[in-house]
Order: structure tokens, then sequence, then C-alpha cells
């Protein structure tokens, strides 16, 4: 059959319609040289990504019957998918056309309209001459597991288990410790209402306990696991059990919380068991058992709360520090307002919208704030150089500690098991931090609470809902998913098994096949980035819509 | 690897090394410290050598552990028999330094499997060209012979790249015996890995030797060697600057692919170039042809090479096989030592040094982008300079 080429010119207002001379470029077309065997098409269109520009594309595909078709307007990044959705309604398929970016390419950038128009017919000369090497790809549909596992019972991991059980959607929480409820159920006060922490997370708890849906797996951690988003198989060390529990989940939400950094640890904080200087958590158990009091019994007369301990070292803020710190001053003037409360810190954190009134009510309380640029402990003898002052020292009865969150111990292990990434601090790495918060590397890895950096309670409980809304519509019960299509493949006669593949794909979407003993793409885990395409000495893999053919003859036709 | 707590056991050579070694894998045979040795073996014509795996004594008579001349590359007779994997029966395998640092190369890709097999290296004085030695075996020999018995090599007798080798001596093997620097009737056996040392034990072998004399003569000779070598490859380089360079130095090629097919780092199963993935469609020759205002065919002759130095060098032991192999004399070992010397420069990486220094494909170093700038800016002022 001839090659039928539509070439859709969009004027994109005045951004394409201004700055290039459409019409020469629509005359140039049918005259291209080496194409005398093709028919095509070229014609212009207002705005093709408005809903009478898509309508207007659709009908043309319709009616004339186009093999291919090419489409010059803007980033792909911006309609790519408008395109090939259109595509896809009007019959042809989405594999079989190319959007041209002559917008920032050319328009743009290039100021003198003649050379902007010829560079944008290069341009979709390459374009024509790719997409008649481009073939179709169809798009597979995948059965699912709705059931998700939850690795942590801290706060975070409880609110996505309660978020996401259902009638049709097993939870599995598993808890490294022998309890659920993490480091929260442990606060006395939760802020910044100062509810009691403990009774809230009991309450969880006792709701978790409760939810036939939600099946709990105490003293368990994880000791395997392969596949992807909607089929991912894992094996939980349970133990106790002499049999590893065997389990099909559909997404996996890593909540394994965080741990206090030992200020002992950090330079210049010079002090000994024997003297009265605690962390913040060792304050919190004291006043959620018997009352916060000096090893003699008597209540302290003066208590300095320093924050942002370890913060240089480590190179971030710890978020939560400033809110606690003052709630725990806050419990030394509530024993007794006359107990002289001093909190030394180097930044103010104040992140959520209740936080400054409860700064103002902190002040209001008699504690009184310094803001320093260094600071020192020796015992608890506090040596300080406030912002525009000298030095000084001064002594308490005691001295509280709001040392760093860091990552626990493990993290590195449980992100090289489930093949995702850590950042810089050790923390494991969002797929990005602020437009993606809660995804990983890997398709139906999710990682929420503090387990991705420092969070308060608030937070978490939010990230956890939000991974448990991701996961609700990404895994409908009963429900397909549709995995990427341009997909790398592995030919196998040409794979030596040297498993370079392996170690440069990124989302453990080649595994190796001892039998044969070649390397293997699982098509529903690939996301067609191409490094195992670019690594592989042998030439045996390939990734689909972006073949070496399409490419060189795409390139050559814009470098001629 | 210069390791000064080393010690070495002292093997009698009076009749020659080849003998003393021959002698030595028979006892191993004879104590059950191997199944088998992989060795290379006179072919009946007496014009050329072939890579025997044997247990019979008889036929071990007639092995030559140093073979003057290397007509297949021992990596690629040791991938032959462990590709597809662990063999059950324990191999000694003799062979040259390069031979084993391709070894190691093609363990790192998983192309041989190492577990059950034994290398046994020697300092090497060289290898003699294959083409001189299939035209005068009987001469070849005793070329072969008087270099062994001198311990020196002697540079008209031996490939171009055996001349500039630096080495020659100990590799990454279980066991290396030593020659430079000692008398003719003495070697050196080195335990060289855990598995080297059992077998000696095995075998009742104590080393008390002192061999310090031995990595004296060798540290001399390669100091010797390295200079030559820069000065060498210097000089190869100069020809190959630009796709002027070469086109030149490839234009005698007749595509016939047998430096690829005689590589023992060129695993692939088929070549990108003999595939059909790089047929080019005739509009596209004809563009090529057009723009370049002529084209030569069969095409890719230059890309072929290219590709292949883009593909390998990073793995590239100097072993001097494509040069034998070629049918029109183009020094393809100097030039692909000289590509190798940069491209592994690059990495900081030397092939074949040890089974465990990762790839530089596998590894991803954020300044090592900056490091090729520099590459690239050395070699354009290098070009510069040429002119």
């Amino acid at each position: 059959m001839k090659a039928k080429i539509g070439v859709y010119v969009c004027e994109c207002g005045p951004n394409i319609g201004q700055t290039i001379d459409i019409p020469k470029v629509l005359e140039s077309i049918p005259k291209l040289e080496g194409y005398e065997d093709i028919e095509l098409v070229p014609k212009s269109f207002g705005l093709l990504c408005s809903p009478d520009g898509k309508e207007h594309l659709k009908k043309e595909i319709t009616e004339n019957g186009y093999t291919h078709l090419v489409i010059a307007a803007c980033s792909p990044r911006d309609h790519d998918a408008t395109f090939m959705n259109v595509c896809k309604e009007a019959g042809l398929n989405p594999y079989l056309y190319k959007i041209i970016n002559i917008r920032e390419h050319c328009g743009w950038i290039i100021h003198d309209k003649d050379a902007a128009t010829d560079k944008a017919i290069q341009y979709i000369r390459s374009g024509i001459s790719r997409v008649l090497y481009q073939s179709e790809l169809f798009e597979r549909q995948l059965e699912i597991t709705p059931d998700v596992l939850v690795i942590g019972g801290g706060v975070a991991g409880i609110e996505a288990a309660l978020s996401l059980a259902c009638e049709d959607r097993k939870v599995y929480l598993a808890e490294k410790t022998g309890e659920l409820g993490g480091k929260a159920a442990r606060f006395s006060s939760l802020l910044p209402r100062q509810s009691q922490g403990a009774d809230i997370i009991k309450q969880k708890i006792e709701a978790v306990e409760a939810n036939e849906n939600i099946l709990v797996f105490l003293n368990t951690e994880l000791e395997s696991s392969i596949g992807f988003l909607g089929n991912f198989e894992v094996v939980l060390d349970c133990d106790g059990d002499e049999e590893k529990t065997d389990l099909k989940v559909g997404a996996i939400i890593v909540a394994t919380g965080y741990r206090m950094s030992d200020p002992g640890g950090q330079s210049g904080y010079e002090y000994t068991d024997a003297d009265e200087v605690y962390t913040s958590l060792e304050i919190e158990r004291m006043n959620a058992g018997g009352g916060i009091a000096l090893r003699s019994g008597d209540k302290p007369g003066s208590v300095a709360l320093i924050h942002c301990v370890g913060r240089q070292e480590k190179g971030y803020c710890s978020r939560i520090c400033c809110n606690y710190m003052m709630k725990i001053g806050g419990y030394f003037k509530g024993h007794s307002e006359a107990t002289q409360v001093t909190e030394f810190f180097f930044d103010m954190c104040l992140p959520h919208k209740a936080d400054q009134q409860f700064f103002d009510k902190s002040v209001g309380l008699g504690i009184d704030f310094k803001r320093v640029k260094t600071i020192g402990l020796s015992g608890t003898s506090v040596e300080f150089t406030e912002i525009g002052g000298e030095q000084q020292e001064m002594n308490f009865d005691m001295v509280v500690l709001a040392s760093a969150m860091e990552p626990p111990e493990g993290t590195e292990a449980l992100a090289a098991l489930l093949e995702i990434d850590l950042d810089e601090r050790g923390f494991f790495k969002e797929a990005h931090q602020t437009t993606d918060p809660v995804a990983t590397s890997i398709d139906g890895i999710f990682v929420v609470g503090a387990s991705q950096g420092p969070r308060d309670v608030s937070d978490s409980m939010l990230l956890a809902q939000a991974a448990a809304g991701r996961i609700r519509s990404q895994l409908i019960p009963g429900g397909k998913i549709v995995p990427e299509v341009k997909v790398s493949e592995i030919l196998e006669a040409y794979c030596t098994g040297c498993r370079t593949c392996l170690e440069v794909c990124g989302y453990g979407a080649i595994y190796f096949d001892d039998q044969k003993g070649i390397s293997v793409v699982n098509e529903a885990v690939c996301r067609g980035c191409g490094n195992c395409f670019g690594s592989c000495p042998s030439g045996a893999l390939r990734t689909k819509h972006f073949t070496n053919r399409q490419l060189f003859r795409e390139v050559t036709e814009a470098l001629k | 690897m210069s390791d000064p707590e080393k010690q070495g056991a002292g093997l009698e050579a009076a009749d020659g090394i080849k003998s003393a070694v021959r002698d030595f894998l028979r006892k191993a045979l004879e104590n059950s410290a191997a199944d088998a040795v992989l060795v290379p073996v006179r072919t009946p014509a007496e014009d050329s050598y072939a890579w025997i795996l044997t247990n019979d004594p008889n036929l071990l008579e007639k092995a030559s552990p140093a073979a003057p001349t290397m007509p297949v590359q021992g990596a690629k007779a040791l991938k032959s028999l462990t590709r597809k994997g662990e063999g059950t029966a324990r191999v000694i395998a003799v062979m040259r330094p390069c031979e084993i640092r391709a070894a190691m190369e093609l363990f790192k890709l998983n192309q041989v499997h190492l577990d059950n097999i034994t290398l046994i290296s020697y300092d090497c004085v060289g290898a003699v060209p294959l083409q001189d030695y299939v035209g005068d075996p009987a001469g070849s020999e005793e070329r072969f012979d008087s270099m062994l018995e001198a311990r020196k090599t002697d540079a008209a007798a031996v490939k171009p790249v055996c001349r500039i080798c630096v080495d020659f001596s100990l590799v990454d093997s279980d066991v290396h015996i030593g020659l430079m620097g000692l008398a003719g009737e003495s070697a050196l056996l080195v335990p060289n890995s855990e598995k080297g040392q059992a077998l000696l034990d095995t075998m009742g072998i104590a080393c008390e030797a002192d061999v310090s004399g031995w990595m004296q003569a060798v540290s001399e000779l390669k100091a010797e060697r390295e200079g030559n070598r820069s000065e060498a490859l210097s000089a190869t380089g100069a020809g190959l600057q630009g796709l002027d360079g070469l086109s030149a130095t490839f234009a005698d090629c007749i595509g016939c692919h047998n430096c690829q097919s005689v590589c023992p780092i060129c695993y692939c199963r088929q070549c990108y170039f003999d595939s059909e993935a790089a047929r080019q469609d005739p509009a596209a020759l004809l563009d090529t042809a057009i723009a370049r205002g002529g084209m030569a065919f069969p095409g890719n002759k230059v890309m072929f090479h290219t590709g292949r130095m883009a593909h390998m060098s990073l793995s590239c032991v100097s072993c001097g096989q494509c040069t034998d192999a070629c049918p029109v004399s183009i020094p393809v070992a100097d030039i692909f030592s000289y590509m190798a010397r940069l491209t592994q420069a690059t990495f900081e990486y030397v092939a074949g040094r040890n089974d465990g220094e990762p790839l530089p494909l596998r590894q991803f170093k954020e300044d090592e982008v900056e490091k090729v700038h520099e590459i690239v800016k050395g070699a354009e002022e290098e070009e510069a300079a040429h002119e």
C-alpha cells in the first residue's frame, strides 16, 4: 500500500503563525526530494489542541485514510499524549504518528523568520522520514492484585492500612517490633491541640485490630520482593514462625519511620550518663510515666532546651523539633510557672498554620527563646553566642536535647531489597520531592512518613493517605493495568548473557534466565528509558519506538 | 601485586622450563590435585599448536606449556570449555599473562567460569607471529627455545605488541612461574591465591625460596618497557588522528573480520557489523555517498574498526591476536593498544588486572564526564601538535 502521510502544521495562535512562514512550509512539503513514492498531504490549522482542532484532526484522519501522521506543533511534553489519543479515536495506531516541535525549537528561538522556516521544514522532513520507519505498537492489559503490603506499623503505616483496607482489598501490615504504634504511641500529647497521643494511637490500633481486612504481622521483616505494580510477590519472615509467609500484593508502602540520632555522638556536646542531660524522647517517656524530675526526685528549677542538635552535621532541619520542644517547654511550665525555661535554636521552624499561635503562646508562658549562632554543652552548662551578642555561659539543673531524626537501621538493606533509591541523607527517595512526593522510582512502591525524611505526625498521616489514594486509583479491584508500550526487548539470538543490562537497569525490569543463559525484559516493569539499549555490548537490546533505524533516519534527515 | 611477603618454591629446570612444567603437571594429576590440564600441544604436522584438555600422561608428554606461538588465545579456549557453566572437573590451565588477563575480562562478563579452574601463568618472553611460525616452524622453535633459555625477549622474533608488553609477568593467576633474572636451570613457583597455595600444599611443595631477585629483574624490565610502550603507542597514535588518519590506516582492510573473530574479548554471539541491522537502505547509502562526494563498498570499513574499539577497547589486553590474523598486515593490535591505553586511563581501569575490578561500563561516576572532556581536549591538542 502506498504510504499517505498527513502533515499538519499548527499555528498555535501567534506562536507559530507569526514566527514561521506556514504557506512556505506547506508549499515545500510535496516537493521534498526522495519522497516521490509517498503521498504527502500538507495542511495547517489554527489550534490543533483545542476541542475544535482535535475534532477536525480526527475527521481528517478518518476521511483521508492516512497511513501515517506528522504534526508540526509544540513540544511533545505539551501535546504528544493529546494527539496520540486523537489518533486512537480516529482508528490510526498512535505509534504511526510523530509530533515535531517547531515552536520551541524553531519559532521561539530563531528571530529571523526565513531561517526559522527553513529549520522547521528540515525538522518536518526528518519527522516524515522517521514516521515511515515506525511500527504499530499495541497496548496490553494485565490482571492485578488490589492487596497491599505496608512495611512498618507506626502512625504512617497504620493510617495507610486503615485508608486502604476494604471488602475487596486486604492489607498486610508488617511490623518489625512486637507492637504497633511506633514512636508516636509513646508521646504523651500530640500537636497542635495537645490531644492525648497514646490515646489516639490506641484508638487507631484498635481500629486496625478490629478490621478483618487488615492482617497484622508482628516481629516481621520483608525477606524478598519481586514483581511490579499490580503483581508483586513478597516473602515475609515472621520471627518465631518456621514457615515463611508468601504473599501476592499489588503495591508496597514503606513506612519504616526514623530514629533519633545519638546526641552524645555530636561534637560540642560533652556530657556523661550521670549528668542531667536527656533527649526529647526520654522526657516524653518521663512525662507519660511518673512525671519529669531530676535523679534526686526534685523538680528542676531551670531547664535548657536545645534545638537543632546535629543539624549542621546532618545538613537538614528535622522539622518537628521546634514544635515539640515548645511542647516540652509547656510541660515544665505546666508543672511550675516558676521553672526557668530557656530554648536555644539556630533557626525557628514553624511550618503549619497553627504553629505561630503556638509559638506566641509559648512566649506568653514566659519561655525564653534565644537564637544562637554557636552552642556547646559541658555537662549541664551551656556555652552559646546569641546573634549579635557575645559568647556567654549559663548553668541549668537540666538540659533537654532535640537531636536530629535519621534513617533507622536496616534502611539501606530494605532499599536494596526493593531496588528503590535513597537520597543523599540516607532516607528513602521520593520520585519527585515536590510533584510526586509518595511514589518511588519503582511503580507500585510508595514511601510515606518519616521514612522519606523528617516528618511530624500530621505530615505522616497526610503522606499515608496520599499513598493510599494513589493505590486506590491505580489498583481498582477487578481492574487491569496498561503497562508502558515503548519497552525494551532482547533479541535472544544476540544476547551473550554478560548481564551488563541487569546492572544498568534502574527499574529492576531485567532478569536473567539461567536455563537459556540470557537476559529477559519484564515488559510490565520496563519504562523504556533505553539504558540497557545503550549499554548492551552485543546489540541484543532494542527499545521499541526508538530503534536504531528510526533514530538513524530521523537524525540523517535533520542533518542533511 | 609486588607483595614483599611473597615467597616461592624452587622449580628444577635442568632439562628446560617446558619439561619442568610438564613434570609439575604430571605430578599434580598423580596427586589428584587436578582432574585434567588444559595446555597447548603441538599439532601432528608440527606446524602449529592446539589447546588440549587431557589427563593422559602420554599426551601430556607432547604438551608445550610455553608454546612459541598462539594460534588460539587461551581465554578463548577457556571460554569454550566453561561458557555454559562451572564444570565438575578441576582443571589446571597454563597460559600466558595476556591470556589470563583476557580470561579475567571474560569472567567479569560471565563468559568464563573459574571456580574449578586453576590458572598458571609464567614470565612470558613473547610469542612468535603466527605467519612466521607457520612459514618456518623449526627455526621458530629454535629461536623461541633460546629466548626461553636466556629468559630474554628477542625483539626481532616476537610480535610487535610483545616487544612493548609491560604485563609479561605476575598477573591474577593462582600460581605463577617466575623465570626472569634466574639462571637457565632454575625457576620459581609462586603461589598467588588461596587456590594456588592449596595446590602447592596438596603437592607437598613448600615455599621457602627467596623471590626478591626475580621481582627485581621483573620490575627493571617493566620500567624499561613502560618507556618503550609510551613511545611506540604515541607513534602509532600519530597516524590515527582524525577521520582521514583512520581512513588511511584501514584503507587496505578487506573486511574479512578475522581480527574480530580471533579477539578473545569480542564475545558477542553475532557481531553487529555482520548482522542484518548493519545493512543500510540504498537511499541512506546514496545520501552518504552524495554527502561525502563518494563512498567505498562494502561500507562500514572504518566504522567496523571504530565500532569494535568502542565496544572492546576497555577490555583490550594487547595480546596481538588481531595483528596475527590480519591477511593484509594492518597493525591492528598496535592501533587497538593505543586506543585501549586512552580509554582505560579515562576510567582508571586496567583490563584483566584482577577478577574483582568492576567494568567501567557498569559503573556510574559523576566525574567521568569531566575526565572525558579533558581527554578529548588532550587528544585535540596532540592532533594540533601533529599538524
